[in-house]
């Protein structure tokens, strides 16, 4: 159950699954400390749709290796 | 009209009533600044989303005796969540706001290097939610792989994400 907290801060649980971890980080202490730590991570990958070559139908993936 | 009335005696939608005018005092204003980021600066759109979390928050009395720093990550990600499924559903995507460019880029150039330097596995699943849009259902499907794996290979991989930015003097 834990580690759902990383797709919880991402937002990109499914809905009933969404729920249930709600309802577990009301009283799960790690976890309200994990999403403290992690809320601003979605920001920083938010930055990416700055990135020069970003497009609308086309999102901003890393180049390979 | 509630003067100096014990909490006890409060309905319990007196009481969430309270609670939201509280949070919109404590973290209105700070909260609308950080949705008009994610919404590309649209104050209508901004103003349900700031409305509909604090109200979730107020509503909620598990929350109700959550310290500030938690509550703020709290209706951070509720908000954010908001916005998203508003463009799901519309189909539309918030308008990116053009002020100071030049340091965004130098961000975003950051922040991809560090996607890079992930492990194949942490980067994919990143790209493939979060990046893309879609929930750990509908990536696992794409990638072929159990849901659970996905969402376990995403906790660990944002928590490598952020141990290369914060190597990088970014997310202290
Ligand atoms: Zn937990």
């Amino acid at each position: 159950m834990h580690e759902g907290v990383a797709a919880y801060v991402l937002g990109v649980l499914d809905e009933d699954e969404h729920e249930a971890f709600e309802r577990h980080l009301d009283t799960c202490a790690s976890c309200q400390a994990e999403l403290k730590e992690l809320a601003e991570t979605p920001d920083l990958l938010d930055e990416l749709k700055f990135l020069p070559a970003a497009s609308e139908d086309d999102p901003p993936m890393p180049m390979p290796r | 009209m509630l003067t100096h009335v014990d909490d006890r005696f409060e309905s319990a939608d007196a009481e969430a009533e309270h609670r939201t005018a509280s949070l919109h005092r404590e973290f209105g204003g700070p909260l609308r600044r950080h949705v008009r980021g994610l919404t590309g600066n649209d104050l209508r759109w901004t103003e349900d989303v700031v409305r509909e979390a604090i109200g979730k928050a107020g509503r909620d009395p598990a929350r109700r005796h959550w310290e500030p720093g938690l509550l703020w990550a709290w209706l951070v990600t509720e908000a954010r969540r908001l916005v998203r499924d508003g463009c799901r559903r519309d189909g539309v995507h918030a308008q990116e706001t053009a002020a100071d460019g030049a340091d965004r880029a130098l961000s975003a150039i950051v922040v991809s290097a560090a996607l890079r330097d992930l492990s194949e596995e942490h980067r994919e699943v990143i790209e493939q939610t979060y990046l893309r849009g879609r929930t750990i259902s509908e990536a696992a499907e794409i990638l072929g792989i159990p849901p659970g794996t996905v969402k376990s290979r995403l906790y660990y991989g944002i928590k490598a994400l952020r141990a290369l930015l914060a190597d990088k003097g970014v997310a202290g």
